[in-house]
C-alpha cells in the first residue's frame, strides 16, 4: 500500500501559552475527500496552516505522500503537489481575473523565474488558463480586475487560482463561507468536478456540504481530533454530539 | 533568446508585439530621431540627453516601485554606482582598452547588477518599510563610502574621463552633441523596450503578484524574496546603464550621483508621472526635468513648487498623471469626452489664474524677505513692481481668491458631466 | 581615562537626543503602522520655531511652546493629510512623509533662508557644570540629558502605569487589536502623531544650540534616525534606546580617537608601500577612525540586518 497523501503525526502548536493544536494524528488516504470539522475556535484554520506552511508546528511532523516536509516554506510545500485556498479572500486584486488563474499555473507549468518567455506567447498557458475559466464560470470577467468582482465571484476564483497549477492534494479553508444557498450549490458540483481523482482535505461550516462531499470526516475539538470515519459513523457518535453540544452550550453561555 | 524559436508565429496574439503595439515604439523612435531637427541649440540637446536619462533610470526604478511594490530611498546607489565604473571603463579605453563607445553601457549595467544582487540578497527578504530602510541606510552608506573611497569615487571632485578616445563607430567619434543624443536616443529605446518585455515575462508577471499579495504568491509555487530579488537586479542593470548614459554625456560624476537627494527626486519623478503604469514614469520624467531646467531659470523656488505638486499628487491623484490620463479611457471608449470640454475650458482659466497668483504671493514674499542687492525691485510675468509695497501682495492676493472662488463655482459643473460623461445611457 | 569618561558621557547625550527622536518615531510606527520620514524634519521645525520665539521672550519660552506649536502642526497634519492617504496603504503613507519631509525643508529655506542661524544656548546655562582632569563638561549637556531622562522616565512612567499607556503597550505588542480597544482611533492616532511630533521638537530645541540650526538639519539626523531604529528592531521602545545609546557612542568614541589605518596595519605587520599616492590601497592606508565614523552606524545595520532581520530587540520582521 502506498504512503498516506496527507499524514500528521502527533501534530501539535502553541501560540505563547496557548496550546491550539495538542497532538493531532491523522492519515488521508491518496483520492480521498476528508473534511474537518468542529466548533468555532478548535483550531480547524491552524491545522490548514501548519500543514501549508504558513506557520512551523511547535512539535511533530507533517508528511505529503511519505515524505517529511515539517518547517518547510509555503512554496516548497506547494512545489510538492499541495495547494489550498484561504477563508479569508486571498487574491492577487490589482490583476485580471485571467492574470490571477495565469499566475497559478506558471510555475507548475515549467516557466518559474522565467525572463526569456514572452508570457503572452505561450499558447499552452493561456489555454489552461482559459479551460479553468471555463470551470470556474469566470469566462464573461476574464479581463475585470479581480478586487473589483463581486464575493462569490472573488470565492470561485480563489478555487480556481489553488486548482490551477494541478495540485493532487487541495486544501480548502471554508470554501462556501457567507454563500447563499444556490452559489453554495454551485461551489458545491465545481469542487466536486475539480478534485476528481484527487485527495480534498476541506474545512467548512455547513453540514450540507460537508455530508455530501466528504468520504471521510475528522472533528477537531480543542485541538484535538476526536473522532475521524465515515459520515454515518461520525452522524451517530456520541462523542462528536456530546463535544459539539458541549461546546455550543459554552459558546452560548460565554 | 529562444522566443523566436519556440512557437511559429501565427496568429497575432502570439508575436513578439503584436502590430498595435509597435505602432506606439515606431512613433516614439520617429519622435526622437526628428527632434533634434526641431531642437538645434545646444542647451536643447542637453535638456533632451537629461530627459532620456532620466526616463530610463525612472523605468527602471519602477520596476521596483510600481512592478515589484518594493519602495526605495536608495536606488541611485545603482546608477551611481555603474556610472562610475562606466567612466573607469571610459579611462581604461583611453588607454588602449578596446571598447566602442555604444557598447560602455551595457559594462556599466553588468556593475549595477552585481551591485544590485549582493545588496538584494538581504534587502528583498521583505517588502514594505523594512525594504525602505534598508535601501536608505545602503545608499547613505554608499554615499558616505564615496567620500572616504578616493580611488574609485575621486573624493569631492569625483571623475571625469574623455567619451571620445574610443575606436569610432562608423566614423562616428561621439564629438558633437548630437552624435551624443542619438547614442543617448537608441539606448533609450532600447532600454525601454527591454523593461516593457520584462513586464511581460513570466517573472515580471509574478513580480506584480508578489506585489499585490506575497503570501497568495508563495501559496501558487513562488519563494517572494527570489521574485523580488530578480526584479531588484534587473532594475538593478538598467539603473547601471542610465549611469553609464550620464557618463557619456557630462564625463564626470560626483558624490552627487549617488546620494539621497538624488534617490529621492527619482521617487518623486516615477510617483508624480504614475508609478501604477509603464508610461508613468515617462511623463514624470519629462515634467520633471521640464520643471527643473525651464522652471528652474525663473525662480529659486522650484523645488517649493515641485514639493507642493509631489505631495498634492500623493494626496488627490495618487495614480499620478499617467492615472489622470488613464481615468479618460472610460469616457472616450463611449464616445463622451466631448462632454468635457466645455467644462475643462470653463475651468482652465480661473484655475491657471489662481496657481499663477498664489505662486505671485510666495514670489512677492520671498523677494521680500530675502531680496538681493538690497533691492526691492522686482520682475514677475514682465511686470516690474516694488515687492516691499503691501499693494502687490494685495493685488495677488485678491485675484487668487476671485479665481479660486470661479475654480469653486466651476466644480459642481465638471463633476456633473463627469459622471455624465462615464454613463453610457445618459447619451441618448 | 579621563578622557574616556568625558566621551562617555557625550556619547550618552547623542545617545538620549537619537532616542528622544527614535520613541516619538516608534510610538507612531507600532500604534498607526506608519513610519514617519518627516519625523526629523519635525525636529528640525521645533529648533527653528524655539530659534524665533527666542528672539522675542528668550530660550525658555521657546523651549516650552515650540514642541507645543509642532504637536499641533504634526496632529493638523495628521488630520487633513495622513488620514486621505491612509486608505492607500503604508507605503503610499510613507511616501506621503517623504514629500512632506522634502516640503518642510523648502518651507523652512522660503522662511528663514540657507544659512545657519545663530540660536545658542541660554546664558544661565553658559558655564561649565563640571570638569573632568581639565576636560569641561558644559552645564548645557546636563540640561540636555536632565530634559532626556525626564522625557523618557514620564513616557515610562505613563506606559507601565497609566490605563492609556497599558492601551498603548496592548498596541505595541498587538498591533492588529488597535482596532478593538474601542477607543475613537482616528483621535488616538491624531494624539499619537501629535505627542510623537511634539517630542521630536522638543528634541530639535535642545540639540539647536549644540548642534547647530540650518536647514540640513533634518537630513542629518534623519536617516541616522531610521537606521537606528532598524537596528533596534522597528516596533520595539527597548530596543530603540538600546540601538541610541550604542549609536551615539559609536560615533563620539570614532571621531574622539584618532586612529588610523596605518598604526592598525603596521602594527599586525605588514609594511607601507613608498609610492602611496599612487597605490590601489591608498584609501586603505590612509583611512582615519574619524573618517570612518558616519558610514559606522550604516555598516552595523547591515551587519544586524544579515545576522538578525528582526533587528536587535524586534520580535515580528515587518
Amino acid at each position: 500500500m502506498s504512503a498516506p497523501a496527507i499524514e500528521l503525526k502527533k501534530l501539535e502548536k502553541s501560540f505563547g501559552l496557548a496550546k491550539i493544536i495538542q497532538g493531532v494524528d491523522l492519515q488521508i488516504a491518496k483520492g480521498e475527500r476528508h473534511a474537518v470539522i468542529g466548533p468555532n475556535g478548535a483550531g480547524k484554520s491552524t491545522l490548514f496552516n501548519l500543514i501549508t506552511g504558513r506557520f512551523a508546528p511547535t512539535s511533530g511532523g507533517v508528511f505529503l505522500h511519505g515524505e517529511d516536509v515539517t518547517g518547510l516554506k509555503p512554496f516548497e510545500i506547494n512545489r510538492r503537489g499541495l495547494s489550498r485556498s484561504f477563508q479569508i479572500t486571498n487574491i492577487f486584486p490589482n490583476m485580471t481575473v485571467f492574470e490571477n488563474i495565469r499566475c497559478g499555473l506558471l510555475w507548475t507549468m515549467g516557466y518559474r523565474y522565467s525572463f526569456w518567455h514572452m508570457i503572452g506567447r505561450q499558447l499552452d498557458v493561456t489555454e489552461k488558463a482559459e479551460e479553468i475559466l471555463e470551470q470556474i464560470n469566470l469566462s464573461n470577467r476574464r479581463n475585470e480586475l479581480a478586487g473589483t468582482l463581486a464575493y462569490a465571484e472573488q470565492r470561485a476564483l480563489e478555487i480556481g487560482i489553488t486548482i490551477a497549477g494541478g495540485a493532487d492534494i487541495i486544501l480548502l479553508d471554508e470554501p462556501c463561507a457567507g454563500m447563499s444557498h444556490s452559489e453554495t450549490d454551485l461551489i458545491v458540483d465545481l469542487i466536486r468536478n475539480v478534485t476528481e481523482d484527487k485527495t480534498l482535505l476541506i474545512v467548512e461550516h455547513d453540514m450540507g456540504v460537508i455530508f455530501d462531499l466528504a468520504d471521510k470526516i475528522s472533528v477537531l475539538v480543542y485541538g484535538e481530533v476526536i473522532e475521524s470515519d465515515t459520515p454515518d459513523v461520525v452522524r451517530a457518535s456520541a462523542k462528536v454530539k456530546e463535544a459539539y453540544l458541549g461546546a455550543s452550550l459554552e459558546e452560548e453561555a460565554v | 533568446m529562444s522566443i523566436a524559436s519556440k512557437t511559429p508565429l501565427t496568429a497575432g496574439t502570439t508575436r513578439l508585439i503584436s502590430l498595435s503595439n509597435a505602432m506606439p515604439w515606431a512613433f516614439a523612435a520617429l519622435f526622437l530621431l526628428c527632434l533634434p531637427f526641431v531642437f538645434q541649440s545646444s542647451s536643447a540637446l542637453t535638456i533632451m540627453n537629461q530627459m532620456a536619462i532620466t526616463i530610463v533610470f525612472a523605468l527602471s526604478y519602477n520596476m521596483l516601485l510600481g512592478q515589484g511594490g518594493m519602495l526605495s530611498f536608495g536606488h541611485a546607489v545603482y546608477m551611481g554606482l555603474g556610472g562610475f565604473f562606466a567612466m573607469h571603463v571610459m579611462n581604461m579605453v583611453e588607454d588602449g582598452l578596446w571598447l566602442p563607445l555604444p557598447f560602455l553601457p551595457v559594462v556599466g549595467g553588468l556593475f549595477g547588477l552585481v551591485f544590485a544582487f549582493l545588496i538584494g540578497s538581504f534587502s528583498t527578504r521583505r517588502a514594505g518599510t523594512v525594504f525602505a530602510m534598508i535601501s536608505l541606510g545602503v545608499g547613505e552608506l554608499i554615499a558616505a563610502c564615496s567620500v572616504i573611497i578616493v580611488v574609485f569615487f575621486g573624493g569631492e571632485e569625483g571623475i571625469s574621463g574623455d567619451r571620445t578616445m574610443g575606436p569610432p563607430v562608423f566614423g562616428y567619434e561621439f564629438l558633437t552633441q548630437q552624435e551624443v543624443y542619438y547614442l543617448t536616443v537608441v539606448w533609450l529605446l532600447v532600454a525601454a523596450l527591454l523593461m516593457y518585455l520584462f513586464s511581460r515575462t513570466p517573472i515580471g508577471r509574478i513580480a506584480n503578484a508578489v506585489r499585490d499579495n506575497e503570501e497568495r504568491a508563495e501559496f501558487v509555487g513562488y519563494s517572494q524574496r527570489n521574485v523580488r530579488w530578480i526584479s531588484f537586479c534587473a532594475s538593478g542593470f538598467f539603473a547601471g546603464v542610465a549611469g553609464s548614459l550620464f557618463a557619456i554625456n557630462f564625463e564626470i560624476l560626483t558624490e552627487e550621483n549617488l546620494n539621497l537627494a538624488t534617490s529621492g527626486s527619482i521617487l518623486l519623478v516615477t510617483f508624480i508621472g504614475g508609478a501604477g503604469f509603464f508610461v508613468g514614469p515617462i511623463i514624470g520624467a519629462v515634467v520633471f526635468t521640464l520643471l527643473q531646467t525651464v522652471l528652474g531659470l525663473h525662480t529659486e523656488l522650484w523645488a517649493l513648487y515641485l514639493g507642493i505638486l509631489f505631495v498634492a499628487c500623493v494626496m488627490f491623484f495618487p495614480s499620478g498623471f499617467a492615472g489622470l490620463i488613464a481615468m479618460h479611457r472610460r469616457p472616450l471608449a463611449l464616445g463622451n469626452l466631448k462632454l468635457l470640454i466645455k467644462p475643462y475650458l470653463k475651468v482652465a482659466v480661473p484655475a491657471i489664474t489662481s496657481v499663477l497668483s498664489l505662486a505671485a504671493i510666495l514670489e512677492i514674499l520671498f523677494h521680500k524677505r530675502h531680496g538681493y542687492g538690497g533691492g526691492h525691485e522686482m520682475h514677475l510675468y514682465g511686470i516690474a513692481f516694488d515687492s516691499g509695497a503691501y499693494q502687490a501682495v494685495g493685488l495677488a492676493g485678491i485675484i487668487a481668491a476671485i479665481s479660486l472662488f470661479l475654480v469653486s463655482r466651476v466644480l459642481p459643473e465638471i463633476r456633473e458631466a463627469w459622471d455624465s460623461a462615464n454613463h453610457a445611457e445618459d447619451r441618448v | 581615562m579621563a578622557l574616556f569618561l568625558v566621551n562617555v558621557l557625550d556619547g550618552f547625550v547623542t545617545g538620549l537626543l537619537l532616542f528622544m527622536l527614535c520613541s516619538g518615531l516608534t510610538l507612531i510606527f507600532s500604534m498607526m503602522g506608519v513610519l514617519n520620514f518627516a519625523h526629523a524634519s519635525f525636529y528640525m521645525l521645533g529648533a527653528y520655531f524655539a530659534y524665533q520665539i527666542s528672539l522675542v521672550t528668550g530660550f525658555w519660552a521657546g523651549l516650552l511652546i515650540a514642541p507645543l506649536i509642532v504637536g499641533v502642526i504634526g496632529a493638523l497634519i495628521e488630520r487633513y493629510g495622513l488620514r486621505r492617504v491612509h486608505k492607500y496603504g503604508h507605503v503610499p503613507e510613507l511616501i506621503f512623509t517623504f514629500g512632506l519631509a522634502l516640503l518642510i525643508e523648502e518651507t523652512v529655506q522660503f522662511f528663514w533662508g540657507k544659512s545657519q542661524l545663530p540660536f545658542s544656548e541660554p546664558a544661565a546655562l553658559d558655564f561649565a557644570a563640571f570638569a573632568i582632569a581639565g576636560n569641561a563638561f558644559p552645564a548645557y549637556k546636563v540640561f540636555m540629558i536632565a530634559v532626556a531622562m525626564g522625557i523618557f522616565l514620564t513616557l515610562l512612567y505613563i506606559l507601565t502605569k497609566t490605563r492609556i499607556g497599558m492601551t498603548i503597550q496592548a498596541a505595541l505588542s498587538y498591533p492588529e487589536t488597535v482596532q478593538n480597544l474601542g477607543h475613537n482611533v482616528p483621535l488616538v492616532f491624531m494624539c499619537v502623531f501629535g505627542v510623537g511630533t511634539a517630542m521630536a521638537g522638543l528634541a530639535g530645541v535642545i540639540a539647536g544650540p549644540v548642534l547647530g540650526v540650518f536647514p540640513g538639519m533634518a537630513l542629518q539626523l534623519g536617516s541616522i534616525v531610521f537606521v537606528t531604529i532598524v537596528i533596534g528592531g522597528l516596533g520595539s521602545l527597548w530596543g530603540a534606546l538600546v540601538a541610541s545609546l550604542i549609536i551615539g557612542w559609536l560615533q563620539t568614541f570614532a571621531t574622539a580617537y584618532d586612529i588610523t589605518a596605518e598604526q592598525v596595519l603596521t602594527a599586525i605587520g605588514f609594511t607601507k608601500p613608498e609610492l602611496i599616492w599612487d597605490h590601489p590601497l591608498q584609501d586603505l592606508w590612509t583611512l582615519t577612525l574619524p573618517q570612518l565614523g558616519p558610514i559606522l552606524p550604516y555598516l552595523l545595520m547591515i551587519i544586524v540586518l544579515v545576522l538578525r532581520p528582526q533587528g536587535l530587540m524586534g520580535n515580528r520582521e515587518s
